[in-house]
């Protein structure tokens, strides 16, 4: 007797099943805009990173992040800006550069953060910075931030 | 603690406390059933963004939320094929007895070399920050207790081969003590 019939997942064809889409808003940006915004911004954040403005070059990231699944191309180039920023700012001047950050780019740092710990050995990603960078911020922030990263649906 | 490890320790800390939110959460599918809904993954809205913290390639931890239950997998640093080796036979030890530790899981999740499955019954019958702590105590003392067992394997396969090499022929001695030295 064939028994396949039972693997079928009955729920999927639920009339009020939840979609992913519907978890969140998209990012209203096209893919390809994107991807030149960001690219902008990386020259952005090289021109600050020159005059030593991390605050300025870390907004610049964080305020225009991509999100949602059709930006990948988007992503990475805004996690290789984040990364050159994170990892020409010197440990010391962590704390002032977290604390003068507004709550929403806090909590788009916190998840950068965890992504490149997630894609650490692939990318030019350094655990360790990361690691001291996101002792920082949860000093600053306080656990909410993480506990805001893992509810939010739109993954950077 | 060496100084290396304490950042991520912390972060690791951190992160559990943040996911340790958990509520009683009935199945939305079946009635009256109660089930851990990271393992099911039945539903979208109730599990939340999976957690990656790192140290290096060989070490990480993730941590997968959802509303009732969390998962935590342990990615043990495995430097050589005897580290690989002990390290299977220790979490295979511990997960075979996986009861009397009350979080551990049975299994690990693919990737990873040890799981933890919190519910919310565990944090509702157990201190919230003593579950973090034996986690971060468990992940401090995993790395001296591997290292540890491959110096005693080391000594006692030395003992062996000196033992063993004298008794074969007391001429090759000279033999021996190069082999042991090297």
């Amino acid at each position: 007797m064939d028994v396949n019939f039972r693997k079928i997942d009955i729920d999927a064809f639920d009339e009020e099943i939840l979609q992913e889409s519907e978890l969140y808003e998209q990012d209203p940006r096209d893919p390809a805009q994107a991807l030149d915004e960001m690219k902008q911004i990386q020259g952005a954040v090289r021109s600050c990173l020159a005059k030593n403005d991390t605050v300025g070059a870390l907004s610049a990231v964080l305020e225009h992040a991509p999100y949602g699944p059709t930006m990948e191309d988007a992503k990475i180039v805004s996690l290789q800006a984040l990364m050159t920023i994170l990892n020409s700012t010197k440990a010391t001047e962590i704390p002032a550069a977290v604390k003068s950050l507004s709550q929403d780019s806090q909590d788009t740092l916190m998840k950068y953060l965890y992504k490149g710990m997630a894609m650490t050995g692939s990318a030019d990603t350094n655990a360790s910075v990361l690691l001291t960078w996101h002792e920082k911020l949860t000093e600053v922030a306080g656990t909410g931030c993480i506990v805001r990263t893992m509810t939010d649906r739109r993954t950077v | 603690m060496s100084n290396v490890l304490r950042p991520y320790l912390a972060a690791v800390r951190s992160t559990l406390t943040a996911a340790l939110t958990l509520e009683n959460f009935s199945s939305q599918v079946v009635e009256r059933h109660n089930k851990p809904e990271v393992e099911t993954g039945g539903s979208k809205e109730v599990l939340l963004n999976p957690l990656i913290i790192s140290r290096n390639e060989n070490e990480r931890v993730l941590i997968e939320p959802s509303v009732n239950s969390i998962r935590l997998s342990i990615k043990i640093k495995q430097a050589d094929e005897i580290e690989r080796i002990l390290c299977h036979k220790f979490t295979r030890f511990m997960m075979q007895r996986a009861e009397s530790f009350i979080v551990l899981r049975r299994k690990p999740v693919p990737g990873y070399d040890i799981s933890f499955l919190i519910t919310n019954t565990h944090s509702e019958t157990m201190l919230k920050h003593k579950i973090v702590d034996f986690i971060i105590q468990f992940m401090e003392e995993v790395d001296k207790e591997i290292s540890e067992m491959k110096l005693s394997l080391n000594a006692r396969a030395r003992i062996v081969a000196e033992s063993y090499l004298t008794a074969v022929r007391s001429n090759h001695c000279f033999k021996v003590n190069i082999l042991l030295i090297s």
